[in-house]
C-alpha cells in the first residue's frame, strides 16, 4: 500500500490543521487513552525483550499513570481530554512537517463550506434528484438482459436511496467505472445512485484535472476514501471511524473481489475496448459475493490482521489430514484446501508452484467468501473459474467446491487446477479423499473440533486476544495465520463483538499508523483495557477486564505467549504439506498412482 | 465404501442453459429435493448425479451470468440432453437461449436432445397455483413460501424480506407465450440441422414449469431421462464392446480394425 505522507503546500493543498483533532474518534473511544509516551516507547529497540521495554514504559509515562491505574474509567475521560488535545496536536505537528514528495493530495478540509461537507451535500443532493426518476419503469438494457430479479431476491439491493436509514448506514461501498457508470453499491441499487456515483466521478475527475488524486475526504461524521485501480474507481463512505488505511485496505479486497471473478486482464481489456462498458453485465449475480465480503470484512478480524485463521486441531489429525489430500492427486492440481465452519483445517499446495509464488492470506480469503457466498445448493459439485488476485491477477485457477457432510454442510474441499477440463480428473480426487476420511472416521473428529476458550490459557483478567506471528525463516512462504479464541461474554452478542472489533481496529491503525506507528499501546477503554504490541516475531492484541492493572497485564501476556508456544502445533498449521502433480517421469510415480493420467499435459501450469 | 467412484460413472449428461434468474438451479432443487428455497446466483456450474432406475444421470447445473459464458461449451461437452430455460415473465430471457447459449450446444452430443423450458408459471399463471394440490409434489407450499424469503445467511445486516404475500397475490404479465416457445424449437431444430419429422415433436419438448410450486418439474425432467435412456443403452453398449476389443478380442476384432484403418 501506498504510503500516506500527508502532504501540505502543493498546488490543490487544503487546510489540514483544524481538521485532525475532529478526524480523531470521539472521547468516548479513546476514553483514558494516553498515547503521548508510547512514541517515545516506540521507538525503543527493546521492544523484543518484554521486560525491559514493559517497565521501561512507567518512566515515561509518569505520575498521570500511576493515577490511571488505580482510577475508576469514568473519571478517566475527563482527566485525559486535555492529553488528547495534546496528542492530537503532536499529530498535526507530525503531518504539517511531513512534505509529501508524492503528487497525491489528501483533500482533507473540515471547513464547513469546502470539500468535505461539500462533497456530503453534494452526494445527498444527488440522491434527492434521483427521487423522481423511478428507476423501476425505465427501460434499460440491464433489465432487459434480465437483471429484473425476482421478488425473493429483494435485500439490500432495494433499498430506497433516499431514506435517512440508507443514509445512516455505518459504511457504504461504491465501484464504478472511470466513464462514472454505477458497478455496486453495497446498499441501494446502483442505478438508483447513478447520479451520486456520477458526482463522485466527477471529484476524482476534477482533482486529476490537477495532475493530483484525491484519497480522503473527512467530514465531521464521515470520512469519504477513494481508490483508483486500473479503469475502476472504489469509493468507500465510513462512519466507522476506521482509519484511512483501513478503509483503503477494505476497498482493495473489493477491488481483488471483482478481479477473482473476471481477472484483471480482462477488465482492462474491456475497458480499453470500450470505455462506457457496463461492467454489471458480468458481475450480475455477483452482488451478493461482494456483500458477503463486506460482510465479513466488519465482521472477522482475518482481513483486518491480513491473515487467515485455521481451527485448532491436534496435530495429528492434522497431519492425517493433510496426508490424505497428499495422496489424492491429479496432474495440473496445485493447491488443495479443506475446510471446516468456514476455517482452514489444511491445505497443500503443489510444490512447484509455491517456490515460485506464495499463497497469500487475502486469497485465501477470497476463495472462502466464495465458498461462503455460493453455498446454496450444496449437494451438488461446483466447479468454477476463479482467479487469485495476489498470486496471479490475469489468469483464473479452476476450483472444485464440494462439502463432504451433506446435509450439514460444513465440512468442505477446494481444490484448485489450472486445468479448464479437468473436472472428472479432480471430482475423482473428492472420491478418494472422501474414502479415505471415511475409513480414518475424519468427519466426525472434525466435527469435535472447535473454536477454544480463552479461559483455557488460564489468566483470569484476559477476556481475548488476537496473536499473529510473522515468518520466520524456517517456514518462509508459508501462509500468514493468526490465532484467536471465541469471542465469548461479554462479547457474546453482535453489537458488543462489533465494539470490540472497532477497539482493535483502533489499536490496529495506531500500531500501524504511517505518519507515527508504534510498538505497543496501552489503552484503557471505557469497559475494557487493552494492550497491542507489535515486535519483529509477532503481532498481538489483547483485551483486559477493565480494572486490570499495566503489571497485571503484562503478566498476563507473558503467560499468554507462553502458552501459545505450547499449543503452537494444535493453533496453526505448522509446516504446509506439499505434493508433486509434475508430469515429469522422476516424480510421475507418486501422480500415477491417481489413475489420473490420461488427463493431458497440455496447459499444465500455463496461467502461470 | 469401495465401490463408491464405481457407482457414481455417470452414464449420460444432462444439461441446464439459461439466462440468470431464470431458474434453473431452483428447478433442479425442486426435482432433487423437493423444495423451493432462495438460492444465490451460481458461480460457474454444479455437477449433480441422478439415479435413475439403474441408470446414473449426470446434471450440469450451470450459471446464467455472462461472466461464466466462457465455460458453457466445457459443460456441453457430450450432453444427451440440454435444457434450455427461460422465464415466462422475460421475453429476453428467451431471446438470449438463441443469442447466447444455442452456439454453447455445438459440443453437444450429434443427437443431443433439446428441451425448451419457461420457468415461473407460478407468476403468470394463477392455475399453476391450484395445480400443486393435484400434482401431490408440494405437500407444504406455504413451507416453500416460507424458504423464499428465508434471509441470506451471510448477510449480517437485517435485509427486509420479502413479503410472501404480496408477491403470491400478484399476477404478472406473461412475456413469452406457449406459441413463441414452439416457434422458437422449430429454430434450435433448423439451427441444428435436424429435420422436424424426424425429431421430436416441439409440442412435446416445450414445457411451462414452476420450481416454486413443483408444476411439471417431475414431469420435465423424467420426460428428458426417458428420452436420454436409449442414449445411455448405446453408451453402455460401446463402454462393453470397447475393453473386449482391447483386451481380449484384439486379434480377432482388433486387427481387422486395424486392417480398415490402414486404408
Amino acid at each position: 500500500m501506498e504510503e500516506d505522507n500527508h502532504q501540505d503546500g502543493e498546488a490543490q493543498e487544503v487546510k489540514i490543521s483544524d481538521s485532525q483533532p475532529e478526524s480523531i474518534p470521539p472521547a468516548d473511544i479513546l476514553l483514558g487513552n494516553h498515547e503521548c509516551p508510547e512514541p517515545v516507547e516506540g521507538n525503543h529497540s527493546t521492544a523484543d525483550d518484554r521486560n525491559q521495554s514493559v517497565d521501561s514504559q512507567p518512566s515515561h509515562v509518569g505520575a498521570e499513570e500511576s493515577g490511571l491505574d488505580a482510577d475508576v474509567p469514568p473519571h478517566l475521560g475527563a482527566k485525559l481530554e486535555p492529553e488528547e488535545t495534546k496528542d492530537s496536536d503532536c499529530l498535526n505537528n507530525m503531518s504539517t512537517h511531513l512534505d509529501g514528495t508524492e503528487t497525491e493530495v489528501r483533500v482533507t478540509d473540515n471547513d464547513q463550506s469546502d470539500s468535505g461537507e461539500f462533497v456530503v451535500t453534494m452526494l445527498a443532493k444527488a440522491k434527492l434528484e434521483e427521487q423522481g426518476i423511478g428507476v423501476k419503469g425505465r427501460p434499460s438494457p440491464l433489465l432487459e438482459a434480465g437483471i429484473q430479479e425476482s421478488p425473493s431476491f429483494k435485500s439490500q439491493r432495494d433499498e430506497d436511496v433516499t431514506t435517512d436509514s440508507w443514509r445512516q448506514h455505518r459504511k457504504h461501498v461504491f465501484v464504478l467505472s472511470e466513464a462514472g457508470k454505477p458497478i455496486y453499491s453495497r446498499y441501494g441499487s446502483e442505478e438508483a445512485l447513478s447520479s451520486t456515483m456520477g458526482v463522485m466521478m466527477a471529484l476524482v475527475s476534477f482533482v486529476q484535472s490537477g495532475d493530483n488524486l484525491i484519497r480522503s475526504v473527512y467530514s465531521e461524521e464521515h470520512t469519504v476514501v477513494f481508490l483508483q485501480k486500473g479503469p475502476l474507481v472504489l469509493v468507500c463512505v465510513s462512519s466507522s471511524r476506521q482509519s484511512e488505511q483501513q478503509l483503503l485496505g477494505e476497498l482493495l479486497y473489493v477491488y481483488y473481489q471483482i478481479i477473482s471473478m473476471l481477472t484483471q486482464a480482462s477488465i482492462s481489456r474491456i475497458f480499453e475496448h470500450k470505455k462506457n462498458y457496463d461492467l454489471r453485465r458480468l458481475l450480475a449475480g455477483s452482488e451478493k459475493i461482494l456483500d458477503g465480503l463486506l460482510n465479513l470484512v466488519d465482521s472477522d478480524p482475518s482481513f483486518l490482521l491480513a491473515a487467515v485463521h485455521c481451527l485448532p486441531l491436534a496435530s495429528s489429525l492434522r497431519d492425517s489430514l493433510s496426508q490424505i489430500l497428499q495422496k489424492a492427486i491429479t496432474p495440473n492440481l496445485v493447491f488443495s484446501i479443506l475446510i471446516a465452519k468456514n476455517q482452514l483445517l489444511t491445505i497443500v499446495q503443489e510444490k512447484t508452484v509455491i517456490e515460485d509464488a506464495r499463497l497469500e492470506p487475502a486469497d485465501v480469503h477470497l476463495l472462502l467468501n466464495l465458498i461462503g457466498a455460493s453455498s446454496a445448493f450444496q449437494a451438488g459439485e461446483i466447479w468454477t473459474p476463479i482467479c487469485l488476485p495476489l498470486f496471479n491477477p490475469d489468469c483464473y485457477f479452476y476450483a472444485y467446491i464440494s462439502y463432504l457432510d451433506p446435509p450439514e454442510c460444513t465440512v468442505c474441499l477446494l481444490l484448485l487446477s489450472t486445468d479448464k477440463e479437468a473436472f472428472y480428473a479432480v471430482a475423482e480426487c473428492k472420491r478418494k479423499i472422501e474414502e479415505a476420511m471415511l475409513t480414518q472416521n475424519s468427519l466426525s473428529l472434525i466435527a469435535k473440533a472447535q473454536l477454544y476458550s480463552v479461559n483455557q490459557v488460564g489468566v483470569s483478567d484476559l477476556r481475548h486476544f488476537m496473536y499473529k506471528p510473522f515468518d520466520v525463516p524456517d517456514n518462509y512462504r508459508q501462509l500468514t495465520q493468526f490465532t484467536s479464541p471465541e469471542m465469548e461474554a461479554p462479547y457474546s452478542n453482535e453489537e458488543e463483538k462489533m465494539r470490540l472489533l472497532d477497539l482493535y481496529r483502533y489499536m490496529h491503525s495506531r500500531i500501524h499508523s504511517t505518519s507515527r506507528p508504534l510498538k505497543l499501546i496501552y489503552h484503557v477503554a471505557e469497559k475494557e483495557t487493552l494492550l497491542a504490541w507489535v515486535t519483529s516475531k509477532f503481532e498481538l492484541y489483547t483485551c483486559f477486564s477493565p480494572l486490570v492493572t499495566k503489571t497485571c497485564a503484562i503478566t498476563a501476556i507473558t503467560k499468554l505467549l507462553r502458552w501459545i508456544k505450547k499449543e503452537e502445533d494444535r493453533l496453526f498449521i505448522r509446516y504446509p504439506p506439499k505434493y508433486s502433480t509434475t508430469p515429469n517421469p522422476s516424480k510421475s510415480s507418486k501422480s500415477s498412482k491417481s489413475e489420473q493420467q490420461d488427463s493431458t499435459d497440455n496447459g499444465y501450469l500455463s496461467p502461470l | 465404501m469401495p465401490d463408491l467412484s464405481k457407482m457414481k460413472k455417470p452414464d449420460v449428461k444432462v444439461v441446464l442453459l439459461g439466462d440468470m434468474n431464470v431458474g434453473k438451479t431452483s428447478l433442479l432443487h425442486r426435482y432433487m429435493e423437493r423444495k423451493f428455497k432462495d438460492t444465490v446466483s451460481t458461480v460457474g456450474g454444479a455437477f449433480f448425479l441422478k439415479q435413475w432406475g439403474p441408470y446414473n444421470i449426470s446434471i450440469w447445473d450451470t450459471a446464467g451470468r455472462e461472466q461464466f459464458h466462457g465455460l458453457g461449451s466445457m459443460y456441453c461437452r457430450g450432453a444427451a440432453a440440454v435444457i434450455l430455460t427461460y422465464d415466462v415473465t422475460n421475453w429476453q430471457s428467451l431471446a438470449e437461449i438463441e443469442e447466447r447459449f444455442l452456439s454453447l450446444t455445438d459440443t453437444a452430443n450429434h443427437d443431443c436432445i433439446y428441451a425448451l423450458v419457461g420457468n415461473k408459471a407460478d407468476l403468470t399463471d394463477p392455475k399453476v397455483h391450484l395445480s400443486q394440490d393435484a400434482d401431490g409434489q408440494t405437500k407444504d407450499p406455504t413451507g416453500g413460501d416460507e424458504e423464499r424469503t428465508e434471509p441470506q445467511v451471510l448477510s449480517a445486516v437485517p435485509t427486509p424480506p420479502a413479503s410472501p404475500t404480496s408477491f403470491s397475490g400478484l399476477v404478472l404479465h406473461k412475456q413469452v407465450t406457449r406459441d413463441d416457445a414452439l416457434s422458437l424449437y422449430e429454430r434450435i431444430l433448423r439451427y441444428k440441422g435436424l429435420d422436424e419429422k424426424s425429431s421430436l415433436p416441439a409440442d412435446k419438448m416445450c414445457f411451462e414449469t414452476s420450481a416454486k410450486t413443483g408444476y411439471n418439474v417431475d414431469v420435465l425432467f423424467e420426460t428428458l431421462f426417458d428420452l436420454v435412456l436409449p442414449s445411455i443403452l448405446r453408451k453402455r453398449h460401446e463402454n462393453r464392446e470397447s475393453p473386449t476389443v482391447d483386451l481380449e478380442d484384439s486379434g480377432g476384432v482388433g486387427s481387422k480394425r486395424a486392417r480398415s484403418s490402414c486404408c
